[in-house]
């Protein structure tokens, strides 16, 4: 069970020494109880006391990699059931499949949108991370060119899928260097596939339905000496992957199972229900989902969520502050001041865009917190405003003093005013509000 | 920081019932109840599965401000707010029909007698239970809240909404005409909490109160909404009575959103299914038990969907069909 | 020069004409409160004219009396000027006496051990067969009656110059004056004959706006004087900020001078009273926030105001008084009270000192309130801080008829549950002017008991009473009708009010509560809340723990240390145990950054509720609102 940062006080050396980069022992066991910083930074712990903290800090869920090169990415170190306690790290990987029986140009139809296709939203590109070969054909020298061909022109992760041990090799062979995670090994191929990610350093995945049989396999896996290992469940249903995901990530992150602390791969193609199958892989702690062919709705929807949820809560994401015209301001036109969380920003300039009023949107640095927030905190202030009329050289900009605040800044109105000798006036609260507040309320 | 992630058996999220059939003095065909689980969502089986979730399908009195594409793909109905209603039940499949007044948003308005018409002619011409939302405006809310509730006298609708400065009236007239009521407040898992203090203390009961937490839209904010759900329903199973109680989600931003807005009109359907589908069956695994749409091809969608996350935990009569039969 | 007779001590004082009846005081040693900085604005040192002649203008701070008090006599001492020889009686009100009370019982209960001491000796004199050096034989001296050994003890020149003749002029009869200092012992003085019951030492709270001295008699361990005085820098600014902007501006070294000059009128005043040489005081402990504790020491607090807010230091420091000006022995230690972080400072160390919170293994919390707040907690083994901005709402900010505690202020308030009607109490018993902090706690919790407004504060507009109405931009409620008040307007408390009111309680609570979450602790592990400040002087308990500025615990468990900063400071001249210990406690607190603490947006928003949004954690708060509901809940 993970500690209480007093607990874990309780077994420093308690001389503040400072030798571990923080002010004091109880700073130190803070940062350890989040699970932030590792123990081996306290020099001065006894063998006895290093294990036992390192057992009730360190990650739960191994980190595992996959793919080479530029778009190679890792999962699992997750330490939560719910974004709330903490945050998810590790997004999971949509791998997009393509069968061995597929004929060559819906193939490359696949590949071309996994190597190409991107969103972009909120100053991030969003795309799928890789492709899923599935082994159909029954025929492992098929097998083999059909990822040969794709290796050659793609440079993607990517995930072998074939129980037969003779087929993954025949795939390997073509792209085990660059580390694809190999899926999957049940009781009968462990032996074979445990080879196969040795001689190539891949990750391998373990399959079966049942929690216990899947600890049996990790741990014949483990015992042949592959560590890098994922889970998956086996699902038949939407439900049974939610039980079972939930299940392994709950025991994992109690740390009453170590042998379930590794990522989960979900395979959503059987279930049917791509929609719904991706978006509960993202929701329930899959490490990598292995995707049908999504439309471009779905998968801009998708990794929207994605992005969502694997979003830190306590770190909201930022805009740069400074002056931005919105639907072709004049000098005349009213400026808005607000803070640069995104998501205020965002949610404003969708409410004025579509209300097509002309104005300037006025983002102050309040390091990404919302209004109330930034005035609760005191991040938010007559300085910082002041400060920022002069950095957007606001003066020149517009031919009015008039600077309308958010309806949560009320209680700065005065100060502001006082500070900057800008008349301010108080807009609404509500961002939907805001463009009746203009249509109807504002006149420099 | 850290809270407990195992549910204390025996919590349950308190039920709410809605609609009322002739023998309970309405006329509903059909009446749901929601909430009832001691476990999230999916989780549970036999009893402490509680009741399965309701989809329900978004429509308005006056649809200026009603998204295109909607308007596009549901066509004259829109014009007739009777027979949206009933479309909504038996063409597109909804559990439910939640009617927004949003002819209270414009400026000065005081028609007051058609908000009363129109709810007769929505209960005239469905068979479900119900969701109707008020105005916006607190000066009108007091007149607002009194003609939808006395129009619907009897008929246990779930009255929207009470937010933390303007509760009283629909409190009052919920009280007074025997509705549930919608406690929404923006994101946030203590306002929610202390709006649901607040409406115990005008002595609503708290089986008629469900909460919602509010929700933007996929990718804007959304994951703020996804995480207090959680957190509410966590709460909630580890015996915070104050939260123990349906929640309901609409992600209402979603057709206004610049990725469906500005959407190629061939493929603006489909972008616009997709995201009020990943937003609403999201909600559903977070803890959601009526989940709000307004395309009517996401409801389709979603139906299938629940099947698969349902199936074997609920009587098929309950799950899908009649439950007061 | 006239002379200023204060009754009913017949306390006296020479003051040149022109000076003012508060320096006056000050010379004769009587503490009279100076709320304000003596600045005519906070009305608390009241003094009655029996005879002799003043300069003071009646006109312009009449509003601070009754017509009754003017006929007494009545004046500001602060404002009032020495024409010729005075005989003044001081009321007891306007006195600061509770204090010294709560420092001799606190003192009391440590060992007497100060780390000064003196050492009278009849040393042998030398002789062909004993050629031991001076300095040696009066070091071995003190080594002989108790003292350190010679070995450890440092003679500084300019001493070891004065000896020789020192030891013959006094015939081998001397007294030397030894120092316990950072890494050993320090021979300050060596004087002629026994003067061993010449010893005296001082504690000093170098406050942003008042100073205040306590002179200790540390052979006879008791205190002999107290004196305060306003802190003279505050002509270069009022507040904290400007004062280290002003001493960016070049003005570091004449903030120095006013620091130490502001001291030296104090500890002037107190010796003069107390009838000592100020030469025989020997060591000066001071408590003083971080930028006042810079300030004082002559380093540039520049740089704890930008990014990344370095303060220059925050061990405790120890110098000579000469180096900076204190008019005491020039080789009088003068030691500063170390810090955590630029915001909890010396001041909050001594207020930890003070309480005792670092001695015992019960969990403790400590709360210092002003515009700005401090809380600390913890017991001997750890301790977590942090440190806020309330806002100014506790101090009649940002609230419409809000104001600082001075006359007229409505310091209590009440509301008959049932009428709605207020009775309150003002400060000086005067016709009402507005609401001070205490009051405005009051209201909050009276406004809700009489369920006039909701847990958000919210103002139940349906309650059809004259006193609940929409004032021009927000409802309101009636405190006191024009013609009760001082003024021409009703006194109201508006939702707006109300609602910066919570969120500044909520401010205070939220970080009491994000602490105590840190620290995984709840509020059945507190043995006590202590507040230090003037605020909690006048706050009622009850009724900050129904409003929730503070967690629920019993009552008797909330206690007020007052000026905890020259309650430690205290502590630390008599005790050198204590004083060594300081460095250890300031390491041994560990700062939370609230604006870096995500669960701290969390307790904010769940404490901006009456009492608190969990009301399990205010069971006794729940059981009377829920009373008070059934009884008036109905008064719509």
């Amino acid at each position: 069970m993970a500690m209480k940062a007093l607990d874990i006080y309780k077994l420093l050396p308690k001389t503040n020494c400072k030798k571990c980069g923080f002010p004091t022992c109880l700073a130190f066991a803070m940062k350890l109880a989040s699970g932030k910083v590792d123990v081996d930074l306290c020099p001065d712990l006894d063998e006895q006391t290093r294990e036992l903290l390192g057992g009730a800090t360190r990650p739960p869920i191994r980190l595992v990699a996959i793919g080479a090169g530029e778009r190679s990415f890792t999962v699992g170190e997750e330490f939560v059931l719910y974004r709330h306690e903490r945050t998810f790290y590790h997004q999971p990987g949509l791998m997009m499949q393509v069968a061995d029986t597929w004929p060559e140009e819906r193939i490359e139809g696949v590949v071309a949108r996994v190597r190409d296709e991107t969103f972009h939203r909120v100053g991030e590109d969003l795309s799928v991370d890789g492709i899923a070969f599935r082994w159909e054909s029954g025929d492992a020298d098929r097998f083999g060119g059909v990822v040969g061909t794709v290796e050659a022109c793609a440079s993607v992760p990517e995930v072998i899928i074939a129980d037969d041990p003779e087929a993954q090799a025949a795939a390997l062979a073509h792209c085990g260097n660059f580390q694809p995670l190999i899926h999957a090994a049940c009781a009968d191929t462990a032996e074979a596939m445990c080879d196969l990610a040795r001689k190539y350093g891949c990750a391998l995945a373990v399959r079966a339905g049942d929690l216990e049989e899947l600890k049996r396999l990790v741990g014949l896996c483990r015992d042949r000496g592959v560590e890098n290992l994922m889970l998956d469940p086996a699902p038949a249903t939407l439900r049974d992957f939610l039980a079972r995901s939930v299940e392994i990530r709950r025991r994992a992150v109690e740390r009453t199972d170590p042998d379930l602390g590794y990522p989960v791969v979900f395979d959503t193609v059987p279930l049917g229900l791509p929609d719904a199958a991706t978006a509960l892989g993202i929701l329930k702690y899959a490490g990598v989902i292995i995707i049908d062919e999504l439309g471009p709705a779905s998968t801009m929807a998708a990794l929207t969520l994605r992005q969502n949820i694997y979003t830190d809560p306590q770190k909201p994401i930022q805009v740069t502050p400074g002056l931005y015209p919105v639907n072709a301001p004049t000098g005349s036109a009213p400026v808005l001041m607000t803070v640069n969380f995104s998501l205020t920003y965002f949610t404003l300039l969708g409410y004025l865009e579509a209300a097509g009023i002309p104005c300037y949107l006025f983002i102050v640095d309040t390091e990404g917190m919302s209004v109330l927030t930034a005035v609760a905190g005191g991040k938010l202030t007559e300085t910082l405003v002041a400060d920022a009329i002069k950095t957007t050289e606001l003066e020149n900009r517009v031919d009015h003093r008039v600077l309308i605040i958010p309806g949560y800044a009320a209680p700065l109105s005065g100060k502001i005013e006082e500070e900057t000798g800008w008349e301010v006036r108080v807009g609404p609260g509500d961002a939907a509000e805001i463009g009746e507040y203009l249509e109807t309320g504002w006149e420099a | 920081m850290s809270e407990e992630h195992n549910p204390e058996p025996g919590n349950r999220i308190l039920e709410v019932r809605l609609g009322a059939t002739k023998a309970e003095g309405g006329t509903r065909e059909r009446v749901y109840t929601v909430g009832g689980a001691g476990t999230f969502p999916f989780l549970g089986a036999g009893p402490a599965a509680g009741h399965p979730p309701r989809i329900a399908l978004e429509i308005c009195d006056d649809t200026r401000t009603w998204s295109p594409i909607v308007l596009r793909e549901v066509g004259d109905l829109a014009e007739d707010t009777g027979a949206w209603a009933a479309a909504a039940e038996t063409t597109f499949g909804a559990d439910m029909v939640r009617l927004s007044f949003t002819s209270t948003r414009q400026r000065g308005f005081d028609d007051f007698a058609s908000l009363g018409t129109t709810v007769e002619e929505v209960i005239g011409a469905t068979k479900y239970p119900l969701i109707v939302e008020g105005s916006t405006e607190p000066a009108i809310d007091s007149e607002v809240y009194r003609r939808i509730g006395e129009a619907a006298e009897g008929e246990r609708v779930l009255l929207g909404t009470a937010e933390a400065d303007r509760y009283r009236s629909v409190a009052a007239s919920a009280l007074a005409y025997g509705h549930a009521v919608v406690a929404q407040t923006p994101i946030d898992i203590n306002l929610a909490k202390q709006l649901n203090i607040l409406l115990h203390e005008t002595a609503l009961p708290p089986e008629r109160i469900v909460i919602d937490p509010y929700t933007g839209t996929l990718g804007y904010g959304f994951e703020y909404s996804y995480s207090v759900m959680e957190r509410i329903r966590s709460v909630a199973l580890q015996g915070d009575a104050d939260l123990a109680r349906p929640m309901i989600s609409s992600a209402i931003d979603s057709l206004n959103v610049k990725e469906v807005r500005e959407a190629d009109p061939e493929t603006a359907d489909e972008v616009a299914i997709r995201w009020e589908f990943y937003a609403a069956f999201s909600a559903l695994i977070a803890g959601a038990e009526i989940v709000c749409v307004r395309h009517p091809g996401t409801v389709a969608l979603l139906r299938e969907a629940l099947r698969a996350l349902l199936e074997g935990s609920h009587p098929q009569e309950e799950a899908y069909g009649d439950e007061s039969a | 020069m006239p002379t200023v007779t204060f009754l009913p001590g017949f306390h006296k004082a020479d003051v040149p004409r022109g000076a003012t009846i508060l320096d006056a005081a000050q010379r004769a040693g009587l503490h009279v409160n100076v709320v304000c900085g003596g600045q005519g604005r906070c009305g608390k040192c009241v003094v009655y004219l029996k005879s002799g002649k003043i300069t003071f203008d009646r006109e312009k701070f009449g509003h601070f009396f009754t017509a009754e008090e003017l006929d007494r006599g009545a004046c500001l001492a602060c404002q009032s000027l020495v024409r010729n020889d005075l005989r003044v009686e001081v009321p007891a009100s306007s006195l600061v006496q509770e204090q010294k009370i709560l420092v001799e019982s606190r003192a009391a209960e440590i060992p007497f051990r100060p780390s000064v001491r003196k050492y009278s000796l009849e040393l042998t004199p030398p002789s062909l067969t004993d050629t031991t050096p001076d300095i040696t034989r009066l070091l071995e001296g003190i080594e002989a009656q108790g003292g350190p050994a010679a070995n450890k003890i440092y003679a500084p020149l300019e001493v070891l110059r004065s000896v020789p003749q020192l030891l013959r002029q006094g015939g081998w009869r001397v007294t030397g004056t030894v120092a316990l200092v950072p890494g050993g012992y320090r021979l300050i003085k060596v004087e002629e004959g026994n003067t061993e019951g010449r010893l005296y030492g001082a504690a000093v709270d170098l406050g942003t706006t008042t100073i205040v001295v306590y002179l200790w008699d540390l052979a006879t361990a008791s205190v002999i004087a107290t004196a305060s005085n306003y802190n003279r820098q505050i002509g270069y600014g009022e507040d904290i900020l400007s004062r280290v902007n002003f001493a960016r501006k070049n003005g570091l070294s004449k903030l120095q001078r006013l620091a130490a000059e502001s001291i030296n009128q104090a500890l002037t005043a107190a010796a003069n009273n107390a009838g000592i040489d100020r030469e025989d005081i020997h060591e000066v402990v001071v408590a003083g926030n971080t930028v006042m504790t810079h300030l004082l020491l002559c380093i540039d607090p520049g740089y704890m105001i930008a990014e990344p807010y370095v303060p220059v230091v925050r061990r405790m420091l120890s110098t000579a008084a000469g180096r900076i000006g204190l008019a005491v022995h020039r080789n009088a230690g003068v030691y500063t009270f170390p810090a955590v972080s630029n915001f909890i400072g010396g001041d909050i160390i001594a207020d930890i000192l003070a309480c005792g919170m670092t001695e015992r293994e019960e969990i403790s919390l400590l709360i210092d309130i002003g515009t700005n707040f401090e809380v600390v907690i913890g017991n001997r083994d750890w301790m977590l801080s942090c440190a806020g901005a309330a806002g100014p709402a506790l101090e009649g900010g940002e609230v419409l008829f809000g104001m600082r505690a001075n006359p007229g202020a409505m310091e209590k308030v009440r509301i008959d549950g049932g009428t709605l009607k207020p009775t309150y109490e003002t400060i000086n018993r005067v016709r009402p002017k507005g609401i001070c902090g205490s009051g405005l706690i009051d209201l909050l919790a009276e406004l809700i008991r009489a369920c006039v407004i909701d847990r958000n504060g919210h103002i139940n507009m349906g309650i059809r009473h004259p006193r609940v109405r929409q004032g021009r931009y927000f409802p309101e409620f009636v405190i006191a009708w024009a013609d009760e008040t001082d003024g021409e307007r009703d006194i109201v408390i508006t939702e707006n009010d109300i609602k910066n009111l919570i969120m500044s309680k909520a401010a205070i609570l939220g970080a009491c509560m994000t602490l105590m979450d840190a620290a995984g602790i709840t509020r059945e592990d507190l043995a006590g809340i202590y507040f230090s400040g003037a605020f909690g002087n006048y706050l009622n308990k009850e009724n900050a723990i129904a409003v929730g500025l503070i967690p629920e615990v019993p009552l008797d468990a909330v206690k007020n240390i007052g000026n905890g900063a020259i309650t430690g400071a205290n502590l630390a001249l008599i005790s050198r145990d204590r004083r060594r210990n300081l460095d250890r406690i300031a390491q041994q607190i560990t700062y939370i950054e609230l604006n870096a603490e995500p669960s701290f947006m969390d307790q904010y928003t769940s404490s901006c509720f009456l009492p608190h949004t969990d009301l399990s954690l205010f069971p006794g708060v729940q059981r009377v609102l829920d009373e008070c509901r059934i009884r008036y809940g109905g008064a719509e």
